[in-house]
């Protein structure tokens, strides 16, 4: 009996989580005006993720012994996002061109690329991830990085100009009326290789930021 | 009065008692080992076909700084904020250094290994050893690679780790035929698949939930831009404005497919029809969006969890019987006819 008190004990608590993780999403939707609920739902909302931020001890401090165990339970089950996939709208698609500038003045249009088509939807997820405001800080280090990989296949090439941004997929009506895709930058970046700095792991350097 | 008390106390504790009692016998029915037979295969199936797909992308996925698509280091700096327990392939590496092995070999032994063991899991030789290592390294390769990841490195790595914790080997194990390991008891096999089955409600719940909440599955506009956004968009959209009437009712009823899921799969009448409708579902996911990881995982985690030995009469009391009073009865069972021992416990 104390076997299956024990699991039933796990249970509980796995699935709580679970709970928890998952109605902070979607409460997080919510209370950012993303669904169809009236907006006045959204400070109500706000509340209830905080809630079951605190079940997840997201509320205690980074070092807590409690809020480390608990989000590394939730990455070893794999529970630590939730399941509101392609939800409660289809998001945007992104895309980062690279103009590679060579020596001999010519101009090149590259995006990052992988060979498999596994691999493709990872580095969709990653532009994906880029735009999301959370990722900000990570922007310039992560579109550098992509410029870097695309660099090394180009040795020749003395700046690139990396330009993020969305992709205006045309509505079931327009592209009937023949309207194509638009592209909406949101920003780019300026990558030119230094001298002093071939040698090295990390060879361009960001020149200006728009 | 103080009569009266004793009795609601008494009357409240028997109510509790017999909750309690109802909730151990919801977590712990008697069941057969075929559906961890089939999460067991299909999982093997899925950690060798992720392997396979990446392959030649894998050392360009999690190399570290200056030689990867994106630093591997960035992406276990992201998990180390979360918490620094989280395994990482960036371990791995640091391991091998001590040893004396590169980077790069290290990433391909891994790469060998998750194969091999998807392999031995397919098999079903040395089933619990494999499922803790593919789970790990599955693990390791999903948060180093955590800016890459997608739905479907979740679901992998909540099913081989329910894998691992679940009463392997299965009675179609070559652990069981060849190296004569013993089999576990019914119950807790009832209790992993419970688990299984109430995560699965979790999934589909939340997910149709989420999808209700938006307004572009009501419309279709939803299915629209998912079919038509790269990568995604296999079809042509010239092919699929012909259907364009069809794209509202398709949306509304993945949507209620989604959130019907946690009531109606425990229906015996609709359970098949739900389940098939959702087994078609994810097929047409993989085949029309390419997403084939994803419609593979989520269609092994539901045959394991609904699908295989649930359809028809009880599925468990009858085969679980098998293995008791038929023997006494008959001296021959079912179980014994495949060469396994009747079920213990």
């Amino acid at each position: 009996m104390l076997f299956k008190r024990i699991h039933a004990a796990w249970f509980v608590i796995h699935f709580s989580l679970i709970a928890a993780v998952c109605f902070a999403g979607i409460f997080s939707l919510v209370a950012e005006g993303a669904t169809i609920l009236p907006s006045a739902l959204g400070k109500y909302a706000r509340k209830a993720e905080l809630i079951a931020a605190f079940v997840l001890g997201k509320e205690a401090a980074a070092s807590s012994p409690m809020r480390q165990g608990i989000a590394t339970y939730l990455h070893a089950a794999g529970i630590q996002a939730g399941y509101s996939f392609f939800a409660p709208n289809i998001p945007d698609y992104h895309k980062l061109t690279l103009e590679l500038y060579h020596e001999d003045g010519r101009v090149e249009y590259e995006s990052p690329h992988v060979i498999g088509r596994a691999a493709a939807l990872r580095l969709d997820s990653l532009l994906s991830r880029l735009a999301d405001k959370r990722y900000e800080p990570l922007q310039e280090v992560v579109v550098k990085m992509l410029a870097l990989s695309v660099w090394r296949e180009h040795p020749d090439v003395k700046k690139i100009r990396a330009t993020f941004g969305a992709v205006n997929l045309p509505s079931i009506s327009d592209f009937e009326n023949g309207k194509a895709e638009s592209f909406q930058p949101m920003f780019s970046y300026d990558f030119s290789l230094r001298e002093e700095e071939k040698r090295w792991e990390s060879p361009i350097a960001p020149d200006n930021v728009d | 009065m103080s009569k009266s008390h004793t009795l609601k106390e008494h009357g409240a504790r028997a109510l509790l008692r017999r909750g309690s009692g109802d909730f151990i016998g919801f977590l712990f029915p008697p069941e057969t080992d075929k559906w961890l037979g089939a999460l067991r295969i299909g999982l093997g199936l899925q950690v060798a076909v992720y392997t396979l797909f990446l392959r030649t992308d894998w050392h360009h996925l999690f190399a570290s700084t200056g030689r990867g698509l994106v630093s591997r280091k960035l992406g276990e700096a992201i998990t180390s904020f979360d918490s620094s327990l989280i395994p990482k392939l960036g371990w791995l590496v640091a391991l091998g250094g001590y040893a004396h092995i590169g980077e790069d070999a290290v990433l391909s032994i891994a790469w060998a290994c998750l194969l091999c063991m998807g392999l031995l899991l397919l098999l079903g030789l040395f089933s619990r050893p494999a499922a803790i290592i593919a789970w790990f390294l599955h693990l390791c390769a999903a948060e180093s690679g955590g800016l890459f990841a997608y739905g479907a490195d979740s679901f992998m790595t909540t099913g081989l780790f329910y894998l691992m914790l679940s009463p392997l080997p299965d009675r179609y194990s070559l652990d069981h035929w060849l190296l004569k390991v013993e089999l576990r008891g019914p119950q807790l096999l009832g209790f992993w698949r419970r688990v299984l089955q109430v995560h699965m409600c979790f999934v589909y719940f939340i997910g149709g939930l989420a999808k209700c909440l938006g307004s572009g599955w009501w419309d279709g506009s939803n299915l629209w831009r998912s079919l038509t956004r790269p990568p995604f968009n296999l079809i042509s959209p010239d092919i699929l404005v012909r259907f364009k009437y069809a794209l509202p009712i398709l949306g509304i009823s993945i949507c209620l497919l989604e959130l019907g899921y946690p009531f109606f799969i425990w229906i015996r009448k609709t359970r098949l029809f739900w389940l098939v409708c959702i087994l078609v579902m994810h097929t047409v996911i993989g085949l029309a969006m390419g997403m084939y990881l994803f419609a593979l995982a989520m269609i092994v985690l539901n045959l394991a969890a609904f699908g295989i030995g649930m359809s028809g009469k009880r599925p468990v009391s009858a085969e679980v019987a098998v293995g008791r009073s038929t023997v006494q009865r008959t001296g021959i069972s079912r179980r014994s006819a495949l060469g396994a021992p009747p079920l213990r416990g």
